[in-house]
Order: C-alpha cells, then structure tokens, then sequence
C-alpha cells in the first residue's frame, strides 16, 4: 500500500475515526486500532468498538492498494503532532508502515488486521429518511445528557427516537426528567421507532457532517449514511415506557419568564442550594412574580425574584436546581413557559413560540 | 455434560473454543454470549449482543463451532445468530439465600404487653417426664378450676428446671381458655420495683389496685423478695385480697416456701397453703425428648445418636441444653445440614467449657483423689476392684472429654494396649446409659476437672 493524503484532512479524519476505537486495551488489539484501507472505493479509515463503527472516506491519492491497521493511540498522537502544511504519506511492507510527513520518517509496527470486524449495516434498506447531519447532531447532543448515566436500565440510557408522520421525536429520560424534542423531516413516507444508546449517539454526533444524510435502521443497527462515509450504532433492543402517560393534561398555574431572567436567577440561587441541590419555586399569583428560594445550613439562604406572567393560582414546589438549568441547553427560546399541574405533580417548561420542546421536570419531596 | 441442557452445552462449547482461538478473540467475542434455545429440529439458537457479533460469528466462528457441536452430537444440524435483549444480557443474579431461613428469628422474642406472658411457652412445646408429671398435673389441676383446686399454686425447683416454661404456659392456655378473664404475669423483681417506684411517686394506692384486678397472676423467681419488708408486706395484702376472691394465684421460686430465708412468716406460711410441687432434675430420656422437641420446633432432625450424646453430656439445667440445640441449629442454617456426632462432641465440648490442656497426671490425680484411692495404684498392674473401675473412668474422661487418642492413653497409664483402653471406654460409656450413679460421679469428676 502507498498513499498519501493532505495533513490537515488526515489529522482531523484520525481525530474523528479514533473515537471510535475501543479505549480498554483489554480487548482485541484489532479492536483498539484504526484500519486504514486503499482500494478500488479510494482510501478510508475504519475503526469499531463494537457499539459502534465509522468508516470514513479521506480524499487522496494512492499508488497502490492494501490494508494496514494501527494503533489507534498512537495515530492519534501522531496526527495532532503533524504542522497542517503538505502531504504526508504512509508505505506499507511487511508488518511495518513508513509514515513520511516531508520532515520526518517513522516507522510503525501494525497489528494484524484478520482479527478486524466487519462494520455491520442494517438488512432492511426501507426505514430510512434524509436529513441534515447537523439537524441531528444537535438533537444528539443536547438531549443525550437527560438519559441515565446508569446501565441498570438499558432503555433510560437510550434515546428513543421516533419517525411518525413527518416528524422526528427524540425522547431522553433518567426519571426524574424527561426532555422530548421534535424536528421536521422532508420526506413524509417512512415511519418507525429505535432506541439509541445515549453514550452512542454522542460519539456519533461528534464524528456527523452538516450536509445531508441518510439515517437507515432495522432492529439491531442504526446507520448513518453521507457521501463520505458511514457510521453505525448497535441499537438498544427494550421497550420505551409509554412516557406520554407521565405528562400532566391540565394545569393550575403557568408561568412566563425571560430565559435571561431565569438563566441568571438560578445560577445566584444554585449557590445557596443543599447537598440535595434543593431550590424552592414559587409561583405568586397577585404579585406576578416567580421566585427561587434556596437554603444552605452551612451558608446561608438566598431568594431570587423575578417578574413573570402568572395565570392561576399560588404554587410552591421544590427541585433540583441541575434539572431545571438543564432545559436551557435544550431551546433557544427567548421566553419560557413554566406549567405546574399542583403538588407532587411534574413541572413543564416549554419554549415560548418553541414547539419541538417539551421538558418534563418531577418535583422534590417539600 | 448433558447436551440437552443450553447452560451447560454452551460451557462445553466454550472449552472448546478456547482452545482454537486466541485469548484475546475469546474474551471478546465469547463473553457475553450464551444459547437461547436448543431448537427441536437440531438448530442451536446462540444470543449475540448485537449485529457485529452476529455477522463476525457467521463469518469467522461459524465453521468453528458448527464442527464442535457435530462432534457433541450429530442430532445438531446447524447454529443460528439471534440478537438478544438487552435485559437478557445481564448476568443472572445469583441465588445466594436459597434456604432463607437465615433472618434472625426475632419472632420469638415477642411478648404481649398486656399480660407479660411471652406466647413462646406453651404446654404444646412443654416436655413431660417423670421429673415434672407432678407439677404438670397440679397445673392442668389449676386450669381445670382456677382459684378451687390449688390455690396458691407453688412450684419450686433449680434454675433451667422449665419452671417458667410451666408457669406461662399455664397463663397463656388461661387466656385462651377463659378469653373474658385478666392474666398477668411479673417477676417479683418487678413488683419491688414497682412498688418501690410507687411509694416514690406517691401512688401506693393505685398501686394496690392495679394488681387486685386480675384474675390470675403469676409470680416469678419470689425468693427475691427475701429481706423486702415493704414489698413482702404489700404481697401479703395483695395475696389475701386475690385469695380472699378465689383469684388463682401461682408462684415459682428455687426453694421450697419454707427455705426462702428471710421472708415474713405469715407470707411463708400463706405461700405454702395451697399445693406446693418441685421440679426435680430431669432424667435422660426426658432430657432426650426435650433435644428431640427443641431442634424439631426449628426444622432440624438430629439423629438419636446425637440427641443422646446431648442429653447425656449435659449437665442438669435445661436453659443450657437449649442453649446447645440452639447451637446446633445455628450450625445447620449455616452449613446446610445437620452435624454429625464428632462435629457436635467438638462443639459441645467448647460450650461447656473452656478448652483447656490438662496433663494426664492432673485427671489421675483428681479422679484417684475423687476415689479415694493412692494415684500411683492407677500406673500399677492391679486388677483389684476399686481401682479398675477409676482406672476405668480416667481413660474414658481422657478419651471424651480430651481426645486422647488410645494408645497415648494407654501408655501414659502405666503401658497398657490401646485395646484395653477402648475396652474400658466402651465399658464406661454402656455404663452410664443404665447406671445413673456411674453417670453422677463422672458429671462431678468432670466439675473437679474445669
């Protein structure tokens, strides 16, 4: 094999395909490597830890074909070392590759790619739509926090995502809250619903181009498809709990904040919070305010109030202050609407004349 | 390996496969999986985490373990790939605490709060034997026609006799016999204690009412009342108003009424003029049904052999004997079964007393003193009568209580054969179960030696 690639395009395909890589060197060395493959389809790169897999076309020129799998560490390194100046080319003989980058020559043992697996893609070509990369990527990574972080549950470390009459819902919870958010799809036809591992979904999300894709899945195996390469997840297979039973149909108060207003009221009260990250929220009616209230035994309490459009009647309700900062990384809204349903009862935040979300928040025992 | 079964069938598997591929390739494409099913018509159906294990086995393992599980069996014509579940891949739980069993039996320790008695004392769980037949009777006497027949009812005998047991059991088979009537049960520690805490608080009076209701009371351990004038005073009075009413009273105390030192003569009197019965020290098949009774109330059947080393090994009190069933039904929740007879010899011996070494000479010291016989006699070549039988002893003590083994005893005692001393042992040992004095001079010999 000899090809040689742009330093820049090399680097910043390493730092994407690496992720992917297995990081415990337990495991199959193949496993914890990259493949660099040169062949008929040009070059690309490949790496899995079997959760998930990347194959990466890189533009180049290659004089002749082969295979060479190397570390996927000491890829790494070496990439982010490279000056984005040149070429740099890689000669394959033997169990050895010759990296020349104009300056300097090292020679890298490879580890034997037989052990490789094959990156799997969904048999069932039909549930598949098109979309923009960067649409999804956005999705992934500001929901993908609301999942579990605890396996116990493989479902509530997943995002469930569902394609149903035009639109996509991604649904994340960890039971205490619960974020939905919709998008829009161009082609109306295919319907369906998957569970991604959230952990998944935010490697694949970093590794996401901007321009069009295409997702396809079947019951196993999500991929995601653009013109220069693939990327693959292993699905959750569990059933989703039917979470619209949880979202509360009435209400008995509503509030309407600035974002601004709120994002800077809970930052001052956060500091007062307990070890139970407890705050206060109350809802008053006849002075038209929402207030936050935290107390701290070691030091001190703080209110923050802050005018607000109420309708209905006074409210009291505890939470933890990390879940309601959290609906601000999930809308851009620049008015939010808070909705308690009484006591004991979830709250909901929604973005003002934002209607893909709907952010689901239980209360703190009083 | 029974190759109907998936568990085991995929363990053979495995074995084989390990040896055929590197470590590496095994630990990372073998661990989680398992066979789901073993299909009617020869399909093995093997779980895969997901779509990468399920083409990386059809492409490299397929062929692999198809040949291994043709060789287990051609009744195997082919393995399928299914991706699992997610909760299936879990590891299964183990299922440490099969028995159960293992809680603490805090249960037992329940007393009713309105009338003290504790309902673990009932005559179901009541041992009878010729020791106790006589208070056994007057207590059925007593229930039959409480406040007529005996009363007050005085049973009296040494600690761990069951005179408790026989007492709230009386008080418990009351209650459930007469369902309207009051019982109530207290020791007479308690009752100095109330009594005293009422004088304090000023409320005497309340005091002598609060007892004068019931309709039976019973009186625990009143030999404490010794050198209580007041309290003896206030019992008095309470004796007649309850007596005065035909209210059953019944007593228990470890002397008779009469030897209770220090105690008002009219309360003496008044104690012993109902009927008056002891407990005398249970003999050992009584002492056999009570083990028997004991470890069968928990589920545990011990063979007659160790029920008999128990019984026989014991010393008179049956609080202690209880406490070694209870040992010993500790033992077989922990273990799983019950122990055998060397297992319960070894713990019996630490329950009763320290372990301690004691040299041959100290036992033939003790044992020729306890004979009153010279102790060089027991090295000599004599046969006279009242040394062999000490001589006798010594080896069976040396052999039960300090596991010697035989030919050391029987060279430590003057250079005899091993099979004189199991001779003498098993001698010792058929005499005991008929002789009850043989048995009694051991159970002192032993005392001599702690």
């Amino acid at each position: 094999m000899h090809i040689s690639v742009n330093k820049k395009t090399f680097s910043e395909a390493v730092h994407i395909v690496s992720r992917f890589a297995e990081r415990r060197t337990t495991t199959l060395p193949a496993l914890s490597s990259v493949l660099i493959i040169a062949g008929d389809d040009g070059i690309k790169m490949r790496a899995t830890n079997l959760e998930t897999g990347i194959d990466l076309k890189l533009e180049g020129k290659h004089s002749s074909d082969g295979v060479v799998a190397i570390p996927a560490t000491l890829l790494q390194q070496i990439a982010s070392s490279l000056n984005q100046e040149g070429e740099i080319t890689l000669e394959h003989s033997g169990d050895i590759v010759s990296l020349n980058s104009g300056t300097g020559k090292s020679s890298i043992k490879t580890v034997s790619y037989d052990d490789f697996p094959s990156i799997p893609f969904p048999e069932n070509p039909k549930n598949r739509i098109v979309l923009p990369g960067v649409l999804l990527k956005n999705l992934f990574t500001s929901i993908a926090s609301c999942a579990s972080v605890s396996t116990v549950r493989p479902e509530l470390s997943s995002i469930y995502l569902s394609i149903e009459g035009g639109v996509l819902t991604a649904v994340a919870t960890d039971s205490f809250r619960l974020a939905e958010k919709k998008v829009p799809l161009s082609n109306k036809g295919t319907q369906g619903k998957f569970l991604i591992p959230a952990k998944n979904a935010l490697d694949i999300a970093q590794a996401l181009p901007d321009d069009d894709i295409i997702m396809s899945f079947d019951e196993h195996q999500c991929a995601f498809v653009s013109t220069n390469g693939m990327l693959v997840s292993r699905l959750t297979n569990a059933v989703y709990p039917d979470y619209r039973q949880i979202i509360p149909k009435e209400s008995i108060v509503e509030a309407v904040v600035l974002r601004k207003d709120l994002e800077n009221a809970l930052k001052r009260t956060t500091i007062f919070s307990d070890t139970f990250q407890k705050i206060r929220v109350s809802f008053d009616v006849k002075k038209n305010t929402l207030s936050f209230f935290a107390r701290n035994a070691d030091i001190g309490e703080s209110t923050e109030t802050l005018p607000a459009r109420i309708t209905g009647s006074s409210l009291e309700l505890s939470f933890n202050h990390r879940y309601l900062s959290a609906v601000l990384a999930l809308t851009n809204a620049e008015s939010l609407s808070l909705t308690a349903a009484g006591i004991g009862r979830p709250l909901i935040i929604r973005g003002v004349g934002d209607t893909s979300l709907l952010y689901l928040v239980s209360p703190m025992n009083q | 390996m029974d190759k109907g079964n998936p568990k085991e069938l995929w363990e053979y598997i495995l074995t084989q496969v390990e040896l055929s591929i590197s470590p590496a390739n095994f630990n990372t494409w073998f661990r989680n999986s398992f066979i789901v099913k073993i299909g009617e018509d020869g399909v093995l159906y093997v779980g895969v985490p997901s779509q990468f294990f399920k083409d990386w086995y059809l492409k490299k393992f397929h062929t692999l373990l198809l040949k291994i599980v043709r060789e287990i069996s051609y009744e195997f014509r082919n393995i399928e790939y299914l991706i699992v579940k997610d909760e299936h891949r879990k590891a299964p739980k183990e299922n440490k605490n099969t028995r159960g069993a293992l809680e603490l039996p805090l249960d037992e320790f329940y007393i009713n709060k309105s009338d003290n008695l504790n309902p673990r004392y009932t005559f179901d769980t009541f041992v009878i034997g010729s020791f106790n037949n006589l208070a056994y009777s007057a207590a059925q006497a007593v229930l039959a026609r409480p406040g007529i027949t005996y009363n007050p009812l005085f049973i009296y005998g040494d600690t761990g006799r069951g005179k408790t047991h026989l007492i709230q059991a009386i008080g418990n088979h009351f209650k459930k016999q007469y369902p309207g009537r009051k019982v109530f049960y207290l020791t007479s520690e308690k009752f100095v204690v109330d009594y005293t805490d009422s004088v304090q608080a000023g409320t005497a009076n309340r005091f002598k009412d609060k007892y004068r209701h019931y309709d039976l009371l019973i009186m625990d351990d009143v030999q404490f009342l010794s050198k209580k004038e007041r309290s003896e005073e206030e019992l008095f009075h309470l004796f007649n108003a309850l007596h005065d009413t035909n209210k059953q009273i019944i007593f228990s105390s470890d002397r008779s009424p009469v030897a209770i030192p220090d105690i008002a003569e009219r309360l003496k009197g008044r104690l012993a003029s109902g009927m008056t019965v002891d407990i005398s020290e249970p003999d050992s098949e009584s002492r056999m049904a009570i083990v028997q009774k004991k470890a069968a109330s928990h589920g545990v059947m011990l063979s007659d052999e160790v029920i008999e080393y128990i019984a026989t090994s014991m010393s008179g009190s049956i609080r202690e004997l209880e406490g070694m069933v209870n040992n010993i039904i500790c033992h077989t929740q922990v273990k799983g079964s019950a122990p055998d007879i060397a297992e319960v010899r070894q713990s019996l011996r630490s329950f009763t007393r320290p372990q301690k070494n004691i040299s041959v000479k100290n036992v033939v010291d003790k044992v020729a003193d306890f004979y009153g016989i010279d102790e060089e006699s027991i090295y000599e070549k004599t046969r006279r009568r009242e040394v062999v039988r000490p001589r006798q002893v010594i080896m069976y003590i040396l052999r039960e209580d300090f596991s010697i083994s035989y030919p050391t005893i029987g060279s430590k005692l003057g250079g005899r054969d091993h099979t004189t001393v199991i001779h003498s042992c098993e001698k010792i040992k058929r005499e005991i179960a008929v002789d009850n004095d043989l048995a009694k001079e051991i159970q002192n010999i032993r005392t001599l030696l702690v």
